[in-house]
């Protein structure tokens, strides 16, 4: 417990240290920033699908409210733990995080939070510019979802920071193991709501897609977010990416467990 | 490219390829996974036509399906060749290793941009040709014997402008350094080309045509084997990949020339 206590009171100041670092390379981060951008491309096709008509009950300004909702959860679900630990672990810098008393991933869930303040910045224009090309896509949003919107991107962040964690733990093992996270990362972009909003799949792949974790990281926000889902499909949403959570949550702390036991500490 | 760059290329080359060929086991998963790529990258076009009417401004299923083909190839070109190189690049200007390579007596910029080569990858290259092929034979009106003369030329062009702004862009790490990003979003950017350009807004559709000319390098070939490329956009193709590639040589020249070497 007491290193639980130990991270909650370092919390703070990884956090200023965190953001420090993202101010020192400002520029490099938002390019970084800036690579996820496919929801725009994706908003300016399905635009031109729906210039004849609404599919499905999706008229323009939907697509527009959904695609803007999907860039924000993006953003502001975005972690580069799988990097870091790729990186530290093959090169043997983790040694040095291991040794601190604060535990290394609450140093990389600090980094990733520090960056939200950037992301912030990068994505007000963005939405602006979208809000003022298809105005009509305020109509829609359910202001009642907003509390659960939040706790939802909570949920999501916290599923796709694990999912990393589970991914860069393998490198224990593999010394490098980004080729396998670029594998779960085409399969999430397809099925996470990110190419298409789900309820517009194919309908036998849609039953399929219900039952994969990719929804939890970026589709069930976006519908919360978008006022898609109203009631009680945003409770259920909101359980099942905490189903996820704790999934990833069991599985990211035995990876983690094994993999450092297994650590060779490069260069040490 | 004088005789004597294109053997040392060439050697280069057919040693990556025994390297490659080397792990066998490994190439064989390399080429699977891209196989797979080929299909994966269908999927979002299939996502959008099951729900789209028949044409989409003015494409169907199998005319876009042309545009991916060629997307696919390009994509090839730059994962096996263009992008490992100019990383390269980026790598030997931060070591200050280029010494090595300006001392070769091969004209330098061919050797920073060709002197390696990622096998497995070219593989997707084959499958954007497979899908082309594919969609060729599904067209409507077969291509005659002048389209399917101009489309490769149309590719030509295009791969040529792709390089010209990967150079440009990665010949600035000699001023900053660290560029490796900025490939990334380059190749962000390069995604909106797997779509047909007639689906985008004349203002995005100007910037991807002259700005990022992926339009150019994706859209128009499939415009030529559906007959519908008039002359001047040859020209106007041919054109914006000769910019691109002057261009780029010079930048390149000014940016070795400000070469300090950081290991002396």
């Amino acid at each position: 417990m007491s290193a639980l206590r130990r991270v909650v009171r370092a919390f703070p100041s990884l956090l200023r240290v965190g953001l420090a670092e993202m101010v020192a390379y400002r520029a490099e981060v938002i390019v970084w920033i800036l690579t996820s951008t496919l929801p725009l491309v994706m908003l300016a096709v399905w635009d031109r699908v729906a210039q004849d008509g609404a599919v499905q009950g999706f008229g323009q300004g939907d697509f527009a409210r959904y695609f803007a909702v999907a860039l924000v959860v993006r953003q502001l679900t975005g972690t580069w733990v799988v990097w870091e630990l790729n990186q530290q672990i093959r090169t043997g810098s983790l040694s040095a995080a291991l040794l601190k008393p604060t535990h290394p991933l609450a140093w990389f869930a600090a980094e990733s939070l520090a960056t939200m303040p950037i992301r912030a910045v990068v994505l007000i224009p963005l939405i602006a510019v979208i809000a003022l090309w298809r105005p009509e896509m305020g109509v829609g949003f359910e202001p009642a979802n907003a509390p659960a919107f939040v706790l939802s991107v909570l949920l999501a962040f916290g599923v796709h920071f694990l999912v990393q964690t589970i991914f860069g733990c393998l490198a224990f093992w593999l010394d490098q193991s980004l080729g396998l996270f670029n594998v779960w990362f085409a399969v999430w972009a397809l099925f996470s709501g990110y190419i298409a909003p789900i309820a517009l799949m194919p309908d036998g792949l849609r039953a399929a897609v219900e039952w994969l974790p990719f929804r939890a990281l970026l589709g069930i926000p976006v519908e919360i977010g978008a006022g898609l889902a109203t009631g009680p499909a945003v409770w259920s949403g909101l359980l099942v990416q905490l189903s996820w959570l704790a999934s990833c949550a069991v599985l990211a702390a035995f990876v983690w467990r094994r993999g450092v036991l297994r650590y060779g500490a490069v260069g040490a | 490219m004088s005789g004597r760059a294109f053997r040392a290329i060439l050697a280069q080359w057919r040693a990556a390829w025994m390297a490659a060929l080397q792990y066998r086991s490994n190439f064989l998963a390399d080429t699977l996974v891209t196989a797979l790529w080929v299909g994966w990258t269908i999927v979002p076009l299939w996502f959008v036509f099951h729900r789209a009417p028949e044409r989409l401004a003015g494409w169907s299923y199998d005319e876009s399906l042309l545009v991916t083909g060629f997307f696919m190839m390009l994509q090839g070109v730059l994962e096996a060749l263009i992008e490992p190189n100019l990383r390269g690049l980026v790598e030997h200007v931060r070591h200050g290793t280029l010494d090595f390579v300006l001392l070769k007596p091969v004209d330098s910029q061919v050797l920073v941009s060709f002197g390696r080569v990622v096998p497995a990858k070219a593989m997707l290259s084959v499958g954007g040709l497979v899908v082309v092929l594919v969609g060729i034979a599904r067209l409507p009106v077969a291509p005659d014997l002048g389209a399917l003369l101009v489309a490769p030329v149309l590719l030509m062009a295009g791969l040529a402008a792709l390089y010209g702004l990967w150079l440009l862009v990665v010949s600035t790490s000699f001023w900053f350094v660290r560029v490796d990003n900025l490939s990334y979003l380059l190749t962000s950017i390069l995604d909106a080309g797997r779509w047909p350009m007639g689906l985008y807004r004349p203002a995005l559709r100007a910037i991807l045509t002259f700005v990022v000319p992926v339009g150019i390098m994706t859209t128009w070939p499939a415009l030529a084997l559906r007959g519908l490329m008039r002359p001047t956009d040859v020209a106007v193709s041919l054109t914006i990949a000769a910019t691109m590639l002057v261009t780029s040589r010079l930048v390149w020249r000014r940016a070795v020339a400000s070469y300090t070497s950081a290991s002396s």
